[in-house]
């Protein structure tokens, strides 16, 4: 069996190889690729979206579509991740420390709940005391890692970057909080109700623009007849993509947390990294 | 209105989002919400369906982009006709779905929903697209989707199921992914129409040859041609049911749909069957792939299986049909997408009433079945003679064009296997009869009573009534196959 699948390997190795032969030269501003479609999209973009990032207006214009369902395929990851991981099963065995002494309690009865609040605090199975510098400095750096994100996501039409930039990078910041403190801290400040809703509300906002433009008397996803809702006609295309790049920032941000609280927690959402 | 060919595929994406939003407010609002995504989408494909018969394909432009330079949907008459395939199903299914959901997936039936139609988008999307990198995001979602499903049926072979189909399906959207990558190399477009209107001046190019070769591979690991199968029978037989019920008569027809278009629509009768040489080994691989799936049927002890291994049968016959190079076998191989996509439907729907009752389906399970489940077992009657080709099923039109096909390109093998995967399933099928029909239950399952007696214990009528109009419509389509055959498939052909 390794001997046919060594074999099949060479095979489509010597394939791609042979493919490779009549490929264009490296940069070769003849190539198809860079004479076909192209030149038209650089001398027109600005022209036609009066955006001047010429990648978010391929991105989010001329093959916006494309985008929509890379956001819904970022949903789907999110919402699988939910259903196959999610445990609503309640834990068995659970911690608490004493917070003026620092004694810890293993309370074994599921039934037994001891009231979290001055005295006492939950307490994960691989707790390491919290570290006053981690805590402190991610504390600070926090709220400008996220407002650097929406920066992203705001500037996108401007400069590289754009929803699932953004998105990743106000995820991420989340991710921070839960590593920096525990868990249910991040657990706390943002319900999982919230995270999945506002998942698929990112993909809507995205959908919804684009198909508003269809009552409107558009194609889908047509930004150009949404000019009467908006303050500025003029910059209705560049609008249109802000908006769907909220939409995907949402998205992804949420979608972001779903899978790393899924995955750390083993789908209990209690205790993890 | 001319949005219908993107509310085809944009009614169910939004009813997901809304489901998916009602899944965490009020959990009840997901499963109307699904319906009504989906009863548009069906409307909107009967419409775009008789559009494209009245007055020829619709060229429908995503944000207002002509095709080169934005997506555009084009629908002619062999997608039209998927489109309708797909979401007449997936709208069916859904409706005898609600039992069934309750039943095994009742804790997260919102999730399961929003999944559920997001896997039809993908689906569609698939098929009314006329962009081939949009195609690929499609694909994408289909295939995340279906992964889930799976990982969330057999609680202990589910996941493993999932597992072996997420190596091998990623493996087979890679492929895919690389020759349409070529192909942009070599031509500087991804719209269907352009890349075919180019193609012709690079007839001799190593570089197209591999792509076509990538696309070709990719899409028939995805459809399962033999011995690429591997992953379909355990991760089809591991699924919910609402959820296998769909899958096996969509997915893989929806692939032979993309591997028609892909030959007809971009590379071209005259490059596949003219430059290239190779459409006498692809018969002779679909020849061993109706064997094999029939072989391994025969093997089964399980009936979902069972019939899992014959979609790996059908497969052969529609990959067969297609390479055959000629008008007939490819009236054969889009006739039999139709029928198959229709009986093996009905084949699961009689299946998935059964699970309903029974719980699990091991051929000894089934004993004295015609007594317990009159009305289920008519239904699962009527498919297995479609399967097997008994006229005036549809199962027997779509065979006939097939034979009629390989005798004129004088593929005799390909003919004789088609012949004796029939007999096989015929085999099959009596077997499958004669224990439901003549061995009395086993203990336990009859009250006590004498066998001759048995309490008629049904599945819920909407599961019924849906399996007995998908029933019927075996028959209907079987009667109106002459009009299918001149209206759709040979207009398209020309």
């Amino acid at each position: 069996m390794r001997v046919l699948a060594f074999i099949i390997v060479c095979l489509t190795g010597a394939l791609l190889l042979y493919g490779t032969g009549e490929f264009p030269d490296w940069g070769d501003p003849q190539s198809p690729a860079s004479v076909h479609l192209s030149n038209v999209y650089i001398e027109k973009a600005l022209e036609q979206t009066q955006v001047p990032n010429l990648v978010t207006a391929v991105l989010a214009d001329y093959r916006g579509f494309d985008t929509m369902f890379e956001t819904a395929v970022v949903f789907c990851a999110g919402l699988a991740c939910f259903l196959l991981l999610r445990d609503f099963r309640e834990k068995k065995e659970r911690y608490y420390r004493h917070t003026p002494t620092g004694v810890i309690l293993h309370v074994k009865d599921s039934k037994k709940i001891i009231k979290v609040g001055k005295e006492f605090a939950h307490m994960d199975k691989n707790w390491v005391p919290s570290d006053l510098i981690i805590k402190s400095v991610c504390r600070i750096l926090i709220p400008f890692i996220q407002i650097y994100a929406l920066y992203v996501v705001a500037h996108g039409d401007f400069s590289p970057g754009g929803g699932f930039q953004g998105g990743v990078i106000f995820g991420s910041s989340l991710i921070l909080l839960a590593i920096s403190y525990d868990l249910k801290t991040l657990v706390r400040r943002i319900k999982e109700k919230v995270l999945g809703i506002w998942a698929a509300v990112g993909v809507l906002i995205y959908v919804g623009i684009a198909a508003i433009c269809m009552p409107m008397g558009g194609n889908f996803l047509d930004y150009s007849v949404l000019a009467p809702l908006v303050w500025d006609p003029h910059h209705v295309r560049a609008l249109g993509m802000l908006g769907v790049e909220i939409g995907v920032g949402i998205a992804v941000t949420a979608v972001m947390a779903i899978i790393y609280i899924n995955i750390v927690s083993e789908g209990r959402h209690e205790e993890g990294l | 209105m001319d949005n219908y060919p993107a509310l085809i595929v944009v009614a169910p994406l939004l009813a997901a989002l809304f489901a998916g939003i009602a899944a965490w407010i009020e959990e009840r609002l997901s499963y109307p919400i699904a319906v009504i995504g989906l009863a548009i989408s069906t409307f909107s494909a009967i419409m775009t369906l008789m559009t494209v018969i009245a007055s020829g394909t619709i060229h429908y432009r995503m944000a207002g982009w002509a095709p080169p330079m934005g997506i555009e949907y084009r629908i002619d008459l062999l997608n039209a006709m998927v489109l309708l395939l797909v979401s007449g199903i997936a709208f069916l299914n859904l409706i005898a779905s609600y039992k069934s959901v309750e039943q095994e997936t009742s804790d997260r039936a919102g999730s399961f929903y929003t999944i559920y139609l997001l896997f039809v988008t993908g689906l569609l999307g698939v098929t009314a697209t006329g962009d081939l990198f949009n195609l690929y995001v499609l694909i994408e979602i289909t295939s995340l989707t279906s992964y889930a499903m799976v990982a969330l049926g057999d609680k202990d072979r589910g996941p493993l199921a999932s597992l072996n189909y997420v190596f091998i399906g990623v493996i087979g959207a890679s492929f895919y992914l690389l020759g349409v990558g070529y192909l942009y190399l070599i031509t500087g477009s991804l719209n269907m129409m352009d890349v075919a209107g180019i193609l012709p001046a690079l007839k001799g190019s190593s570089t197209v040859l591999v792509a076509f070769i990538l696309c070709m591979i990719g899409v028939w690991i995805k459809m399962a041609l033999f011995p690429m199968h591997v992953w379909l029978p355990n991760a089809y037989s591991y699924s919910p049911v609402a959820f296998a019920r769909m899958v096996a008569p969509l997915m893989t027809k929806v692939m032979v749909y993309v591997m028609i278009r892909l030959m007809v629509t971009v590379f071209g009768f005259e490059y596949i069957f003219e430059t290239l040489n190779i459409a006498d080994a692809v018969v002779w691989l679909a020849t061993l792939a109706i064997l094999a799936g029939g072989v391994m049927a025969l093997a089964q002890k399980n009936l979902k299986k069972m019939l899992t291994y014959i979609i790996v049968c059908e497969i052969g016959y529609m990959v067969g049909g297609a390479w055959m190079g000629n008008q007939l076998g490819m009236t054969g191989a889009i006739l039999h997408i139709l029928n198959d996509a229709i009986m093996t439907f009905a084949l699961f729907l009689a299946v998935g009433n059964m699970v309903y009752k029974l719980k699990k389906v091991d051929l000894t399970d089934l004993k004295g079945l015609f007594g317990k489940m009159p009305w289920t077992m008519t239904g699962f009657v009527l498919a297995a003679f479609s399967i097997i080709g008994v006229p005036p099923t549809c199962g027997f039109f779509s065979k006939w064009y097939l034979i009629l096909g390989a005798l004129e390109k004088g593929a005799y093998h390909f003919a004789a296997a088609l012949i004796i995967s029939s007999l096989i399933c015929a085999v099959l099928f009596f077997k499958v009869f004669e224990i439901c029909f003549f061995e009395p239950m086993s203990e336990g399952h009859g009250h006590g009573e004498s066998h001759s007696q048995v309490a008629i214990e049904e599945a819920p009528i909407s599961m019924l009534i849906i399996t007995g109009f998908v029933s019927l419509s075996l028959i209907v389509v079987g009667l109106y196959s002459g009009t299918i055959v001149n209206t759709i498939i040979l207009p398209f052909l020309k």
